[in-house]
């Protein structure tokens, strides 16, 4: 299976594949505060926060209700300006980006799991995988053949073909990882996936996205309530009150 | 854009309902258009049909051939002028009529029907070549016998004609003679019979604008007109011309705005959608174009129903009005209500450039 999958990877024209030719520390924020709204009304959601993550890596972020941790990773994905620091993937400077830039790199580099309405409505599973692939014009038999790939890996070969409202909560965020992984992105963020880790199933899909991590040289992020899946990540970041701070290796954690 | 098309085939109903509410709404641009136009043509078709270049009424007549009364000899004064290559005789009166029992209203006039101010729009038969035939346009089959009333002269149908009618009411041709006729069964001591109108057509190296001057210079007593001035200058015309004109038109407008609308909502209750496809990396262009795609069939498919519609209607409603469908009208019907309602689209293309991706996220 992973053979194909390479082959697949190889026919795509994108240099961001070529994985050897990258710096190390591939995300690598800098003091970004975020401040939501302006006078009496504002809320500080990130207070200079800063963050390495290496290639390969696959790290957890976890925190109370409120405390920051979608806005991270939206400031990450290119989808949230932060109020003020930088945000750098590889040599790219994401803050930097135009919005037409920004749209392009979502597109090729970030694979993104939201906390809710993941899934685009009127596409069944399968169709929602292919969709982004067609974004950045990759053939259509390789397409074809990885998202088949990653729905059987998914436990989801025999739901393909159904439409998100027929599908439970758990089963529409795993068909949103096999999307945030369709196009072999730089990074992959992964917001609460509580439902559709709740199950065995659920171990073997965090262990799917922490292996995708290595083998193919990304950036990981998931965030998590839920302590026994910080075992399958190499680090972890947690965020109190818009205060990110490291803790220690997560080997264990959960135990 | 595999996009907008299988969300159309996901959601048929939706988009079905929808091509409905719109064919409704050019259906009724299209019928409306068709009917006025048919009205207008049934004030004007008489005197638009006629083979001339130009009319010349009496002064005293201002503009209205009806009211018009010159005597014959006009015709040879006419001709006379330089630049005018033929010149005949054209009278009108309204009747009472009788054809198989049935009584009606016909507008007669009498023609050289080999020269200026014979009708054309002739469908089936022949014009009339001798006293007492007659070319009619009205419900009257090949063969029919007119009996007029009160002059009692007969009038054999012997061509059908279209698009002739005079004041909405039928029309039958007959020839100057047929016409005298008329006139002297009712006032039979008349000195002469006085025509309405002569009909002239101009020479090749002649211009239409100076045979016109050149004749009331000449003819005293006489306003000229080249065929199309004769035309707009009908009485009323004009008024009831630009009255559709603003009927036709509010319909139009109308109708865009609703199209507009509709598309609006249809954008409004998708925007969770358009945000996600933001979020993931489609840009705002592509949302955009899907949409236009979208609006291009519904109002394409919308305008083939329409049409078929107003087809079924021409044919089953009898307003007693010759009705054409005019292809010409319909194609640019359609095309309009089509670029108009992409530009109403903007409305809906505006929404989705200014979403904020960011909103994707998170539980809200
Ligand atoms: N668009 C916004 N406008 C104003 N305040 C916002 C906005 N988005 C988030 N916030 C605030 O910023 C803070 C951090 O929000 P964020 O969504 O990042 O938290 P979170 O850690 O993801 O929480 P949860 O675990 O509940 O998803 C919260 O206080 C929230 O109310
Ligand atoms: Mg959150």
């Amino acid at each position: 299976m992973s053979e194909q999958d390479a082959t697949t990877a190889d026919m795509g024209p994108d240099p961001l594949i070529d994985a050897d030719q990258r710096p190390t520390a591939l995300l690598q924020v800098r003091d970004v505060t975020k401040v939501y709204g302006t006078g009496h009304t504002a809320v500080t959601a990130l207070q200079t926060a800063t963050m390495s993550v290496e290639q390969g890596e696959f790290v957890a972020l976890v925190g109370p209700s409120g405390s920051g941790k979608t806005t991270l990773i939206s400031i990450i994905g290119g989808l949230l300006a932060p109020t003020t620091g930088s945000v750098h993937i590889g040599d790219i400077d994401v803050t930097a980006l135009s919005r037409k830039e920004l749209t392009r790199f979502r597109a090729e580099r970030v694979g993104f799991v939201f906390q809710s309405a993941n899934l685009v409505p009127f596409l069944t599973a399968r169709e929602n995988l292919l969709y982004v692939a067609g974004l950045i014009g990759s053939s259509k038999s390789g397409a074809r053949a990885r998202a088949d790939q990653l729905l059987e890996e998914l436990g989801l070969a025999d739901r393909a073909k159904n439409l998100p409202e027929q599908l439970s909560g758990g089963e529409r965020q795993r068909v949103a990882i096999g999307r945030a992984l369709m196009n072999d992105p730089d990074l992959v963020l992964v917001d609460e996936p509580t439902a559709a880790l709740d199950t065995a199933l659920g171990r073997q899909v965090v262990q799917l996205l922490g292996r995708e991590v290595k083998d193919r040289g990304k950036t990981g992020i998931m965030v998590t309530h839920d302590l026994r899946m910080v075992e399958y990540t190499d680090r972890v970041f947690q965020i109190l009150d818009g205060h990110l701070t490291h803790v220690e290796s997560s080997t264990g954690a959960g135990h | 854009m595999q996009l907008a098309l299988t969300e159309m085939r996901r959601a048929k109903l939706r988009f079905g309902l929808l091509t409905g509410a719109v064919s409704l709404l050019v259906f009724l641009v299209l019928l409306l258009t068709t009917l006025s136009g048919a009205l207008v043509g049934a004030l004007t078709g008489a005197l638009e049909g006629l083979r001339t270049d130009g009319l010349a009424y009496s002064q005293t007549a201002r503009d209205n051939i009806s009211a018009s009364r010159l005597p014959a000899d006009t015709v040879d004064a006419v001709a006379a002028v330089s630049g005018v290559s033929a010149a005949a005789g054209i009278a009108t009166l309204t009747t009472g009529a009788a054809v198989a029992g049935e009584s009606l209203d016909v507008q007669v006039f009498g023609v050289a029907l080999d020269g200026p101010g014979a009708p054309s729009g002739l469908q089936n038969g022949r014009l009339p070549t001798t006293d007492g035939e007659a070319a009619v346009d009205g419900s009257v089959s090949l063969g029919d016998v007119i009996t007029l009333d009160p002059s009692g002269v007969q009038l054999t149908v012997v061509g059908l004609l279209r698009g002739a009618q005079f004041n909405a009411i039928p029309t039958a041709y007959t020839t100057l003679g047929t016409y005298d006729a008329i006139v002297r069964a009712s006032f039979d001591n008349l000195p002469f019979v006085p025509i309405n109108a002569v009909a002239f057509t101009v020479a090749d190296d002649a211009s239409i604008s100076d045979v016109v001057a050149a004749i009331e210079r000449a003819v005293p007593g006489v306003s000229a007109y080249s065929l199309a001035d004769a035309v707009a200058l009908i009485p009323g015309i004009e008024s009831i011309s630009q009255s559709f004109g603003i009927l036709v038109g509010l319909t139009f407008i109308i109708g865009i705005v609703v199209i507009g609308f509709f598309f609006l909502i249809l954008t409004v209750q998708k925007l969770k959608a358009f945000t996600l496809l933001r979020a993931i990396g489609t840009s705002s262009g592509r949302l955009a174009l899907s949409v236009s795609l979208q609006i291009a069939i519904v109002v394409l498919l919308a305008s083939v129903i329409a049409v078929a519609l107003t087809f079924l209607a021409v044919q089953s409603l009898n307003t007693g009005l010759p009705v054409n469908l005019n292809v010409a009208t319909i194609i640019t019907t359609v095309l309009a209500v089509l670029v108009f309602s992409l530009l109403s689209g903007l409305l809906s293309v505006r929404r989705i450039v200014r979403l904020d991706p960011a909103t994707a996220v998170g539980a809200r």
